[in-house]
């Protein structure tokens, strides 16, 4: 967009009779106090996550909620937890880790090489590839999961990890930046010589693209990541059994089976209550939360899609 | 013959290398999309002659325009909420950045942690007076039992609590960058005509990332439609009952696994999916947001050090 400066600055000439417009200190000081209490605000629920499994359940309502309990804590309430159907618990943080990590690693190599492929080749229907990437990218993953759930069953994968692995390696929004990053970052006149001297299309991937992509590799395992880990409604609708589960269906599994916070349930001989649960849903969020904290930068290019001047 | 080998090289490898995308794009993007499509006039229990009557059954649902009513209220609270708010404290960010404030900016991404399952957890507790973290403020409005907060009429209110501190963050630091890219030459300029900061805002801005609002917006507006996880999980798992078959989305996962209702559930998503894609081709053909995936790109335009 370019605007016309003259017209800039005849707007605010009429609008402020050409004098200088300061801000008012006060404002500048509200400003201020507004951005931070946000931020404070922001903070709150993560500080309680984090800190409640060090605190015993009783200890979580007479003590201050920003209170440290005891190191110990974290290690009783893991504790605790193995007694949830025979310690089922670490097979859903395996499980996590396992779907999690393959995902991640099938969708970052294929939405790089069809980024690649996009934007290296002369291949037919490439703008019907780019439309139809652009329309799966804007439209909500969740919002075909029952005819996706309909069409899992006719192949009988149902209940087997790969459903979720497979549908969410598809990963429209990855393909669209690993092509927008190899058409500006790598001139067309490279693969040209390549060629010349005799690389064939394979080797230009993985000799000149690939070697030029490591930015665009973390930006893509991280979105990856992030949209996966903590999903929850594919593998809600897929995975009905609870050894196939992930941390975050098992959370919910928890609420549901353990008086914890959950008045509907009675008295359980399985010591699960809040501090217990507090760790479970610490081991989802915190991750999360350290991917993000050290990719702020990764997660604004990567949204606005390198349509930005830095 | 040599040279135009080299012009008019065969295209298998690229086909190759782009297969593997190409096969998840079509069974599970394309595909899906064409069966939920064939599954909507399959006779069932609802439906028991088949035919695309499946549409007008769905809406008929005695549980539709609750839900309908539900989540528009949600949205209507969720949408506009998101937009003013999230422009609003990226605005504020950029009137005087200073290195300090990156503390904030990280400070604003750690609720995007907390979505799903982890958000109605520590939702729970946040509106729990004998455990909340924010105790005095409950005890300012006069709530000492959960039971005060946990109704069906204030749910759409927690639930769009819960949303709005999940997504909010990212969103004010992706428009804080949007507003990065404005040029400084024009800033100055409107500033050394006597631009008020308000003013700045208003009429340079706004308008420089009015590209980026409209795409947060046709995000945000297809996943609130979606929602599905929160309201279920709190029906399921915690008060049980309040918030049955509330959203959507949970009609129609209700309909395809507690009535087996496969037909109905599909005509939902498929009547849902409508308005997403609307949305998804207002952002590709009324924005410029990707210009350079439709054909005409120009280098220059696209300016790779983002990435």
């Amino acid at each position: 967009m370019t605007i016309d400066m003259k017209e800039v600055r005849r707007v605010f000439k009429r609008s402020t009779n050409g004098k200088m417009r300061h801000q008012h200190p006060l404002s500048n000081v509200l400003v201020t106090s507004w951005l931070v209490l946000f931020a404070v605000v922001s903070l709150i629920p993560m500080i309680w996550l984090v800190l409640a499994p060090s605190k015993t359940d009783g200890e979580l309502t007479y003590r201050s909620p920003f209170a440290f309990g005891s190191l110990k804590g974290y290690l009783n309430a893991w504790k605790h937890l193995q007694f949830f159907d025979d310690g089922v618990i670490a097979k859903w943080l395996i499980n996590s880790l396992w779907y999690t990590a393959t995902i991640v690693i099938i969708a970052t190599i294929t939405a790089s090489l069809a980024g690649f492929v996009i934007s290296a080749s002369d291949i037919r229907f490439k703008k019907t590839f780019l439309i139809s990437t652009l329309i799966m990218m804007l439209v909500p993953p969740v919002a075909l999961v029952i005819p996706l759930f309909v069409e899992m069953d006719k192949v009988n994968l149902v209940d087997n990890p790969w459903s979720v692995i497979l549908i969410s390696s598809l990963y429209p929004f990855g393909a669209f930046l690993a092509y927008i990053y190899y058409t500006t970052s790598i001139p067309p006149e490279l693969y040209e010589s390549a060629r010349l001297d005799g690389c064939n299309d394979f080797k230009l991937y993985t000799k000149i693209a690939l070697p030029l992509s490591t930015p665009l590799i973390s930006l893509l395992a991280f979105f990856a990541f992030i949209g996966n880990w903590a999903n929850y409604f594919m593998p809600y609708v897929m995975l009905p059994s609870s050894e196939n589960y992930t941390l975050p269906l098992g959370l919910g599994f928890l609420f549901m089976s353990t008086p914890a916070i959950n008045p509907g349930v009675g008295a359980t001989s399985v010591p699960i209550y809040k501090p217990e649960i507090a760790l479970a849903g610490a081991l989802i969020a915190v991750p999360i939360m350290i991917m993000f904290l050290i990719s702020q930068k990764r997660l604004i290019r990567g949204m606005l899609a390198g349509s930005i001047k830095e | 013959m040599a040279k135009t080998k080299h012009y008019r090289h065969r295209n298998g490898a690229m086909y190759l290398m782009l297969a593997p995308y190409l096969l998840l794009l079509f069974f599970f993007g394309l595909l899906p999309a064409i069966m939920g499509v064939l599954e909507v006039p399959k006779p069932s229990m609802t439906n028991a002659n088949g035919g695309w009557d499946a549409f007008a059954i769905v809406v008929q649902d005695f549980r539709f325009m609750p839900a309908f009513k539900h989540v528009l209220g949600f949205m209507a609270i969720f949408v506009p909420l998101m937009i003013i708010f999230v422009i609003g404290m990226a605005l504020m960010l950029d009137i005087k950045p200073s290195p300090w404030k990156k503390w904030l900016r990280m400070a604003y991404i750690v609720p995007a942690s907390i979505s799903g399952a982890v958000a109605v957890l520590v939702w729970y507790v946040i509106l729990q007076p004998t455990l909340s973290p924010i105790k005095p403020i409950l005890r300012f409005f006069g709530i000492t039992e959960a039971s005060q907060i946990w109704q069906t009429e204030n749910l759409v209110y927690i639930l769009v609590g819960m949303a709005f501190f999940a997504i909010a963050g990212n969103w004010i630091l992706i428009q804080y960058g949007s507003l990065q890219s404005i040029s400084s030459e024009i800033l100055e300029a409107a500033r050394v005509d006597g631009c008020s900061v308000f003013q700045l805002a208003i009429r340079i801005k706004l308008p420089l990332i009015s590209k980026y609002i409209i795409y947060m917006s046709v995000l945000v507006f297809a996943g609130g439609l979606q929602i599905f996880v929160e309201p279920q999980l709190l029906n399921s798992g915690v008060y049980q009952g309040i918030a049955n078959s509330w959203s959507f989305d949970q009609l129609s996962y209700n309909l395809a696994f507690t009535s087996g209702d496969f037909g109905g559930a599909s005509a939902l998503s498929i009547l849902l999916l409508i308005p997403s894609l609307l949305g998804a081709l207002l952002v590709i053909y009324r924005t410029d947001m990707f210009e350079g995936a439709q054909g005409h790109i120009k280098k220059k335009e696209i300016e790779v050090q983002a990435i």
